[in-house]
């Protein structure tokens, strides 16, 4: 023990010079964005490759239930087909505005605010920022960070996150974000007191922007509270708290259809039209 | 004592005024800026202590940084140049190097061949340019750019820090 503090008095120049360095690499990861984003990505790719190796062995247990998901989709691709057939006249070069890929995920976490989900492809795949995820049921997510074989995505439940949403019956618009309480339920905000809602309204995406096309499924209407009537009597002290009311305002709470508990197989929603859209709203 | 750090602290205030509100807005051939504030650490008292220069010089990179906006680049780039200072001289003055501090740094400089002038300046001056290009392009893969700039910038800055070194030599006398 001597010896050491002995060495480390000897060599009291090198250490005050590391700990100085330590300091300065400090202040640049910290203020600059990019060496940030760098470090974060090569810390990203160690832990990324060890959960895309474990989540091998989750997959053979849950096998029977993925297996079951894929037929229910199959069937339900297969009466979409149905109707598309007995159409005349189609021309895949000119509808197709959305490319569909497929992709498994590797990582996912829902006990934070800001939660976010890996999956394992990314630039090599031809993935980029800002591109959508929707499991079989509905929407998961957006990408936000991409690197050479692996992206992460900020889940619906991230309290950043904010979708454009729609109403199915009566087209009204709205926006989807979570209130970071519940991990089954979304807020549907900005929607107007005079608008038709019920409880068990579909709700579907808007199709506002380029992220997700319209009409995927979010999920289903499960209470709606309107301010100014006076039913709210009969609410709980507690629930009552939790609300932030806005006057003339709706709030309305979604249930949404994907188990974000349970997610496997995921698509990558990729925009054709994303840079002619980009350049004509400069 | 008191009077060295006096110049010191003179020194201070002119190079980061110089370096931040002058040349870094030189801008030669493009993206070439000469670091005339090196000659802060080139010619830094050897009698002050090696821990002192090094807490000295890691604020003078970081007051540097203020005008440059990238905090902490230029605070490595002058710590790691401070640090190195002594082993070069060491190295390059060899018998005729004291640690205590009892030859002037302009001793050094007046009283040496000019290879021995020419190589510590530059050792330096290349140090200092290639751990502030490093942390700057923070990869591997521009290799070959960073070497590159680091040259181009280096001899630059050699030649400017060699024109104030003299201005400041003929001054004292």
């Amino acid at each position: 023990m001597q010896q050491i503090i002995d060495y480390i008095i000897r060599k009291k120049d090198v250490v005050v010079y590391l700990i100085l360095l330590l300091f300065s690499f400090l202040l640049i990861i910290n203020s600059n964005y990019f060496h940030k984003s760098k470090i974060l990505l090569f810390s990203n790719n160690i832990t990324n490759y060890t959960f895309d190796k474990l989540s091998f062995f989750n997959e053979y247990f849950e096998l029977q239930k993925i297996n079951s998901i894929l037929n229910e989709e199959n069937l339900f691709l297969k009466s979409q087909l149905e109707k598309i057939v007995n159409k005349d006249f189609i021309d895949s070069l000119e509808n197709v505005s959305f490319k569909y890929k497929n992709a498994k995920v590797i990582s996912n976490n829902l006990s934070s605010f800001k939660n976010h989900l890996v999956i394992n492809k990314g630039l090599k795949h031809g993935l980029k920022n800002e591109m959508g995820i929707v499991s079989s049921k509905g929407i998961v997510g957006i990408i936000n960070r991409t690197s050479k074989n692996y992206s992460s995505a900020m889940s619906v439940l991230n309290i950043d996150t904010k979708i454009n949403a729609k109403i199915k019956r009566s087209s009204y618009f709205g926006t989807l974000e979570w209130d970071g309480i519940s991990n089954r339920h979304l807020l549907l905000n900005d929607i107007p007191e005079t608008a038709d809602i019920k409880v068990g309204d579909s709700i579907i995406t808007g199709g506002m922007s380029l992220i997700f096309p319209e009409g995927i499924n979010i999920g289903v209407v499960s209470k709606v509270i309107n301010y100014n009537k006076e039913d709210n009597t009969n609410l709980n002290v507690v629930e009552y708290s939790k609300i932030q009311f806005r006057e003339n305002y709706l709030n309305i709470e979604v249930k949404l259809h994907t188990d974000m508990n349970n997610l496997n197989n995921v698509y990558v929603i990729e925009s054709i039209n994303r840079e002619e859209f980009n350049n004509i709203k400069k | 004592m008191a009077s060295i750090y006096f110049i010191v602290l003179k020194r201070f205030i002119l190079f980061i005024l110089l370096q931040g509100l002058l040349f870094n807005s030189f801008d030669l051939f493009g993206s070439f800026d000469p670091h005339i504030a090196l000659v802060f650490i080139l010619t830094f008292p050897i009698k002050i202590n090696k821990i002192n220069f090094m807490i000295i010089s890691f604020c003078f990179g970081l007051c540097l940084d203020l005008f440059s906006n990238s905090l902490g680049l230029n605070t490595a780039a002058y710590l790691t140049a401070a640090f190195s200072r002594s082993y070069i001289l060491s190295f390059i003055f060899g018998s005729f190097f004291d640690p205590l501090g009892l030859k002037l740094i302009k001793n050094y400089i007046s009283e040496s061949s000019f290879s021995q002038k020419l190589l510590y300046l530059l050792s330096i001056i290349l140090v200092h340019h290639f751990v502030l290009f490093f942390l700057e392009a923070f990869s591997f893969k521009f290799i070959t750019l960073i070497i590159y700039k680091t040259l181009a910038s280096s001899l630059l800055s050699l030649i400017f820090c060699t024109t104030i070194i003299y201005i400041m030599i003929k001054n004292e006398k």
